[in-house]
């Protein structure tokens, strides 16, 4: 017996694999020119000596973390224009990429805390919080995503609460930031207050991670189209009475 | 004028039902004056500690019978398929949103100026000139919630697991307005100032303004089909 299965969506699956797997070379030689910028062509900071080190990659996922919010918020307005399903899991794609990114963040800005601030973590520091209010609705999107089954009216509702999402950070930060602020401005109106080497291997560590951040959402893409036609055939053995075991 | 009177008359109808029924509307203040008592147990009600952080206790008072309103406020009408009909006419949908933001930011604020009497009197402040200040920022402070929890609890309402959700999607958003509220509120109450007040009315006020526009815009894509 034979099955016929949706040709389209396997090839689109298999359109972003060739996409991630062209970026894996560059990638990799990116991820490694921005190691040997980090630990041996930067020079160490002459106050927070080697612990400095961490923020090249924290500086880069950051930038990420913002950027796929940023893609969760125009695939969703994207989606409520065109009603294109592709929209949604791109914005899915953005989501779960942006939530590991954003928890990375967390994670090494607080490495370098602990021994720069003495304490882990800052309650009142706007982009400490900020990155902490976008974790969490990161994490609601989520559990919105799971609670309803796939079609049109789960996609409206997440493009709805991303849009609703990226336009209350904006809002978060500036209430925050009528606190006191302790973390450090490395860029002000006049310019970094880096030296040179250090600005350079600072933009190679965002290349590196914009890079990585890319590829990541495209294998995130073509596994859910994946998952949607294994999803299909599995329908369709189950309609012929073949069930799993 | 006419759009501002259909609006009027899709709000008058939620209003009318809680007032003929205020079964759930003494049920939410009593839950808030619960709540207010419950902080006092918590704390030790004489310290300056707890003094000081009075704005708080009465902001997480203010929360919850807002999240018990919102989670009610489509209820009645996916019962009696009111919303379905509602869709049905030929009224913009962002009027229905409009209708429904005023029926239950009407609601919330009778609720919670109630509430801030109760706690003026447990918690022995006086009532004077200052606390239409805090009036002000409770007034300001529901319109920015309502706005975003409206446009919530209309893509819940369908769900089960509806009570659990609507806090989890509504409270990292209005995290600016519970920033601004306690604040402001801590501005007047407690240091007796209201230099840094304007600015926290400044941000409630862009917030709502932001959120009743978003939300005018989107109710569109939540309540059709």
């Amino acid at each position: 017996m034979s099955l016929q299965i949706d040709q389209h969506s396997r090839k689109l699956a298999r359109r972003y694999i060739q996409v991630a797997t062209g970026l894996l070379i560059p990638l990799y030689v990116l991820i490694a020119v921005a190691l040997y910028g980090i630990f041996i062509y930067a020079p160490t900071e002459r106050e927070m000596g080697d612990v400095q080190r961490i923020f090249y990659f924290h500086m880069g996922t950051a930038w990420n973390a913002f950027l796929t919010f940023f893609g969760v918020f125009v695939a969703g307005i994207a989606y409520l224009v065109t009603r294109k399903a592709w929209w949604d899991s791109l914005a899915a794609a953005c989501a779960e990429i942006g939530m590991v990114f954003t928890s990375i963040v967390m994670i090494t800005g607080s490495i370098w805390a602990k021994p720069i601030w003495n304490t882990w973590w800052a309650w009142g520091d706007p982009r400490l919080m900020t990155t902490m209010v976008l974790w969490l609705i990161y994490a609601a999107y989520f559990l919105l995503r799971s609670s309803f089954p796939e079609g049109d009216k789960k996609y409206k509702y997440c493009a709805v609460f991303g849009i609703i999402g990226f336009l209350d950070v904006p809002l978060v930060w500036m209430s925050i930031r009528w606190w006191r602020t302790i973390h450090p401005v490395v860029i002000t109106g006049d310019g970094a207050e880096l030296a040179s080497e250090m600005i350079h291997v600072l933009i190679i560590s965002l290349i590196a991670t914009t890079v990585l951040c890319i590829t990541l959402v495209a294998l995130r893409m073509a596994m859910r189209l994946n998952a949607s036609v294994v999803d299909e055939i599995v329908q369709k053995f189950e309609r012929r009475g073949v069930t799993r075991s | 004028m006419n759009q501002a009177i259909l609006t009027w008359i899709l709000a008058e109808k939620d209003l009318k039902v809680e007032c003929r029924s205020p079964q759930a509307f003494l049920t939410t203040i009593f839950f808030a004056v619960l709540i207010l008592v419950v902080f006092n147990f918590a704390f030790d009600p004489g310290s300056q500690a707890t003094r000081e952080a009075t704005p708080g206790i009465l902001w997480v008072a203010l929360l919850f019978p807002g999240i018990i309103q919102l989670n009610r406020s489509f209820q009645s009408e996916m019962e009696e398929g009111t919303l379905y009909g509602l869709t049905l006419s030929p009224i913009d949908r962002g009027l229905l949103y409009m209708g429904k933001l005023l029926a239950n930011w009407a609601f919330l604020v009778v609720v919670d100026l109630l509430v801030l009497v109760v706690f003026i009197i447990f918690y022995n402040f006086s009532f004077s000139v200052q606390m239409l200040w805090v009036a002000l920022i409770i007034v300001l402070a529901s319109v920015g919630f309502t706005a975003v929890g409206t446009i919530f609890a209309a893509m819940l309402c369908s769900m089960r697991t509806r009570e659990v959700l609507l806090p989890i999607l509504l409270f990292p958003i209005i995290i600016p307005i519970i920033l601004a509220a306690v604040n402001g509120t801590q501005e007047v109450l407690i240091l007796g100032e209201t230099e840094f007040l304007k600015r926290w009315l400044q941000l409630l006020i862009s917030f709502d303004v932001i959120f009743v526009a978003t939300g005018f815009l989107l109710f569109d894509y939540v309540v059709a089909d």
